[in-house]
């Protein structure tokens, strides 16, 4: 499955800003700290808005002019994440190509944009607001996809390339060895009907 | 105490100890420690920003600065307690490091400039016709102070004491 990605890899580590990137210590550091930076303004006022529609930031305020004031910044946020994101794949290609946690987060990512930009800014941005438990229920979910992100991002930087390490940590054997396995017992089970089901739940 | 020795003794205290010897520790410690700048600088952008006049334009200055300073003050503590932890992990190896040293210069700083301004300008919030001058000059020092606190911390990983 990740094979199908190589071109990405290879074309992005093999480019010449990659190679530039990687041969300077002080353009490494750079790419990182915008990237830091464009995550502080994009959580920091995602934060306020979903704080805002769980009740516990701007109170006094109607939470769609408070997420209508913010849009632009944490669109802002966003792209310059978006734009450091792959400069950062381009100078350490390899190393996320075998780091489990590349790949979460690039999964949560796709989850976190799709539901943002197809449900969050709706829900958030809505006059009149949709109803208190929707709202505090899309904000969760905001707050929950993108700190996942947040963190599976941290934890590429700690774990680094663990996909070839043996014996295998154990967010290999949870998240990147246990699917296959999982993924042929539900096939099983549907082909069996019934009665392959009870294979599931071992 | 000199510097160095202080660092051996937090080095050996059973936090810096515990940090050295469990990678479980030190994954959540410095998790928690770079996500914190979301709260602390990401709200304190905000009240920059709105100082500003480039975002929250609709919600008075007061009210803003009154909802976002509390995550500030409760996210700086967990800030200073995790970043006090890494720091006693490794205090003898870092402790040269110019990106530490610069981050603390410019956090000092960046704590004057907000003591001055909520002792001074924006004591009379109420009285206010707009952002004064003043009031807007707190706000550019801080957001260019903090934009170089994280570049300061983010750039302690490629000092001395580090193999990248």
């Amino acid at each position: 499955m990740r094979d199908i990605f190589i071109p990405i890899f290879a074309g992005l580590g093999g480019s010449h800003i990659g190679m530039a990137i990687r041969e300077s210590a002080t353009l490494i550091a750079l790419t990182q700290i915008v990237h830091l930076l464009g995550l502080t303004i994009f959580l920091g006022s995602l934060l306020m808005i979903d704080m805002t529609l769980l009740g516990i930031g701007f109170r006094r305020h109607p939470a769609s002019r408070v997420a209508r004031e913010l849009a632009p910044w944490t669109t802002a946020g966003l792209i310059v994440m978006l734009v450091s994101g792959p400069l950062i794949l381009s100078s350490e290609s390899l190393k996320c190509f075998e780091a489990s946690f590349f790949w979460i987060k690039m999964c949560l990512l796709a989850a976190a944009l799709a539901f943002h930009f197809a449900i969050h800014r709706r829900v958030a941005q809505s006059d009149p607001p949709v109803r208190p438990w929707r709202q505090k229920l899309v904000a969760g979910l905001s707050l929950g996809l993108w700190f996942g992100v947040a963190i599976s991002g941290k934890m590429i930087g700690i774990y680094g390339d663990d996909l070839r390490r043996e014996p295998p940590p154990f967010q290999v054997r949870i998240f990147m060895r246990q699917p296959p396995r999982l993924y042929e017992t539900a096939a099983a089970a549907l082909k069996d009907g019934r009665r392959g089901f009870p294979a599931l739940s071992r | 105490m000199d510097l160095l020795s202080f660092c051996h003794w937090i080095e050996n205290t059973p936090a810096g100890v515990a940090i050295r010897e469990s990678p479980t520790i030190f994954e959540i410690v410095e998790s928690v420690h770079t996500l914190g700048i979301v709260f602390v600088a990401g709200t304190i952008f905000l009240v920059d920003l709105r100082l500003l006049g480039l975002g929250l334009r609709l919600e008075p200055v007061r009210d803003v600065v009154q909802r976002l300073v509390p995550w500030t003050l409760w996210g700086f503590c967990v800030m200073a307690f995790t970043g006090t932890w890494l720091f006693a992990g490794e205090a003898s190896r870092i402790y040269r490091s110019p990106g530490l040293r610069i981050k603390l210069v410019l956090l000092a700083l960046a704590g004057l400039n907000a003591l001055l301004f909520h002792l001074t300008v924006y004591r009379r919030v109420a009285e206010w016709v707009g952002v004064p001058a003043r009031a807007r000059m707190a706000g550019w020092i801080s957001l260019v102070l903090w934009t170089c606190i994280i570049a300061a911390g983010r750039s302690i990983a490629y000092g001395p004491g580090y193999d990248q």
